[in-house]
């Protein structure tokens, strides 16, 4: 099995490649990037071959590709990849308008090549946890959930509102929504969000609060805040709190950590010791192609976690909820 | 100052210690319908009691009435006390709506007394520091702030009156108003207001609210509050600022922690932790202490009635909101 990565100029890419390295029975083949520069420093740090080109890449023996380009350019790079037969790992948020999104869907459908979303935190162990919850119906009826996917402000593409189709509402929306859509089957049918730019002198927003009312009666706030300092002790947080009708939970993932306590700049750190969630998303792609089946994380799911997003900003710019077909 | 404390329940019992602690400050009378509350009154504080307020007023010569009753009854009680002179503390939430609240503040600048209100919140020295903070710089500018306050339960009292909207307002107007008040005593006037409530979708006893905010100044702020009964009451927020973090959570801040292990042996049962976190002078005393001094000495009280109502705008926008499914804008005038 031989998986290429495409562009690094997603910072997940570091981590996907990281797995790649660790699967048995998986070589990382090689990577392609737009910024040339990126791409020959980071193959020869990673130990793989670097192509002068995405159709370079994409024409050597490989099965499947993960595609961790700016968020504007994964339609065009789905399109290639899917026409070279290739398998596709692609990054978070879909697409920046919901028109490419569903061309993604469509060209690696027609194309019969394998399209999974990377939403890594549905492979956190105490998100599985949670979903073990609520299928074994001990959290009862889903009343209101509050979830918080805070961040530091990532700078590159992600500010570059073209490139990201948006700021920290675009980057950090998707992973509770998909969340939410996953564990409780539900979609989401109104979308009311104050944004705003707060923190950083940049071209995006930085901060916001969504009130979503989900199709299974609950209702919910989401914080995608990049509000961490740049000195925060870990790298942010995902946090989502659950009232049932017969039970609370909360997931906070980032709290498996160790607190580290030093006399040196920084001298207050978390030190993670959970679970590495990126390593289960990444083998299920690979297993999908080994054993040919369909991934679970699909465009679709891609695709109505960017619905949210979209209507926030509608949210935002009318100050009126804005109700969503389902 | 010679006071007397109409309503005889949780916040009454509270006051009714406080002012013991408070110099030159006598706690003369308790006013109290039910006649159990009156002989325990009597019995733990050396007081007279009588049946209402207006009974109350004709018997004893005081200087200031402390209005503990339900919030439903607030007005009436605090009208009665401004027509008969009297300087007014009354427990928060001051009203349940604007007008009945503006009424009281009329009521009381006609007669020419002082009105305060309980937002004791404004006392909690946590509270206080997290103000400080902000307000020296040191943390640059607000970008967003999230606050937590609930977790101990549904409260019982008097004819359940809690749990009666048109009586209590909800967990909306009762419980956090305080951090309504906290937040625009801290970053100025509220402009905008979404919020959802399990109300008349759930057991309300088991209400659970989330509020988005906007501020004039910009802040984004999300205000959660509950009567769910996670073990134990518990208050938390966070400044994200643009110079750092300011987070509080009462669970990690409490300086004593007990565990009672005696019903664990009798019934295998784990105890219960009661956390507290103890002051040399708790907030309740210190506000109570602060008001005394106002009436004394004729100054209007750092949480006068005007104070009081902006707090009550915001939670009675809430309300709407959370009504009708919009957006509410506040309108100051």
């Amino acid at each position: 099995m031989r998986i290429g990565i495409m562009s690094f100029a997603h910072l997940h890419a570091y981590a996907y490649a990281d797995v790649l390295n660790q699967l048995a029975g998986v070589e990382f083949a090689g990577i392609a990037d737009e910024d040339a520069e990126r791409g020959k420093a980071v193959a020869s740090q990673l130990g793989t071959r670097y192509f002068n080109s995405f159709e370079e890449l994409l024409k050597a023996d490989i099965d499947g590709v993960i595609i961790t380009a700016a968020n504007a350019d994964h339609r065009r790079l789905t399109e290639m990849a899917a026409a070279a037969g290739k398998h596709i790992l692609c990054e978070k948020p879909i697409a920046t308008t919901l028109e490419d999104g569903l061309a993604m869907e469509k060209v690696t459908r027609e194309a019969g090549v394998k399209f999974q979303m990377a939403f890594p935190c549905r492979y956190v162990p105490a998100v599985q946890r949670l979903k073990a919850q609520y299928d074994d119906g001990l959290l009862g009826r889903v009343v209101l959930l509050r979830g918080t996917n805070h961040g530091k402000m990532p700078g590159g593409f992600f500010i570059d509102p073209e490139a990201a189709g948006g700021g920290a509402v675009v980057d950090h929306t998707v992973h509770l929504v998909d969340l939410v859509r996953w564990i409780f089957q539900t979609e989401i049918k109104e979308v009311y969000a104050e944004i705003d730019r707060r923190f950083h002198d940049i071209p995006t927003d930085d901060c916001g609060l969504l009130t979503l009312e989900l199709t299974n009666g609950a209702f919910m706030t989401l914080d995608p805040s990049w509000s961490r300092p740049d000195d925060f002790y870990t790298w942010g947080d995902l946090y989502l709190k659950v009232v049932g009708t017969n039970m609370v939970t909360e997931v906070d993932m980032m709290r498996q950590s160790l607190e580290r306590i030093g006399s040196q700049d920084p001298n207050y750190q978390w030190e993670f010791w959970g679970s590495n969630s990126d390593y289960g998303l990444v083998k299920e792609f690979v297993a999908c192609i080994q054993e040919d089946r369909q991934p679970t994380i699909t465009a679709q799911d891609g695709i109505k976690a960017l619905e949210v997003a979209l209507a926030a900003y509608e949210s935002a710019k009318t100050g009126k909820p804005v109700k969503l077909d389902n | 100052m010679r006071v007397g404390i109409v309503g005889f329940g949780t916040m009454g019992t509270t006051h009714a210690a406080s002012y013991q602690r408070i110099a030159d400050c006598e706690l003369v009378a308790i006013a109290d319908i039910r006649p159990e509350r009156r002989a325990l009154a009597e019995e733990q504080h050396d007081v007279r009691s009588y049946a209402t307020l207006r009974d109350m007023l004709s018997a004893e010569a005081l200087d200031v009435i402390d209005v503990c009753v339900p919030t439903f009854l607030h007005r009436e009680h605090v009208e009665i006390a401004a027509e008969a002179g009297k300087h007014v503390f009354c427990e928060k939430p001051l009203a349940r709506s604007r007008a009945e609240g503006q009424a009281m503040v009329d009521a009381c600048r006609k007669a020419g007394v002082i009105l305060g209100v309980g937002h004791v919140v404004r006392f909690f020295p946590e509270y206080q520091r997290a103000k400080a903070v902000i307000e020296s710089g040191q943390m640059g500018n607000v970008g967003t702030v999230y606050t937590y306050r609930g977790g101990g339960g549904f409260p019982t009292a008097w004819q359940d009156w809690y749990a009666r909207y048109e009586w209590s307002g909800g967990l909306t107007l009762d419980l956090i108003i305080h951090d309504f008040d906290f937040l625009r005593w801290t970053l100025g006037e509220v402009e905008r207001v979404f919020a959802k409530s399990t109300w008349g979708r759930e057991n309300n006893r088991m209400e659970h609210v989330l509020v988005s905010l906007r501020f004039a100044n910009g802040v984004i702020g999300n205000v959660e509050g509950t009567w769910l009964d996670l073990g134990t009451f518990g208050t938390k927020f966070e400044f994200a600022c643009d110079e750092g973090l300011l987070t509080h959570d009462s669970h990690w801040s409490s300086a004593l922690k007990s565990y009672q292990l005696q019903s664990a042996a009798h019934t295998g049962k784990p105890g219960v932790a009661v956390p507290e976190s103890p002051m040399a002078i708790d907030p309740y005393t210190l506000e109570l202490k602060h008001f005394i001094e106002c009436a004394r000495e004729g100054k209007e009280p750092m949480i006068n009635g005007e104070e009081a109502l902006r707090a009550v705008e915001i939670a009675v926008a809430a309300q709407e909101s959370i009504k009708t499914g919009k957006p509410v804008r506040l309108e100051r005038g």
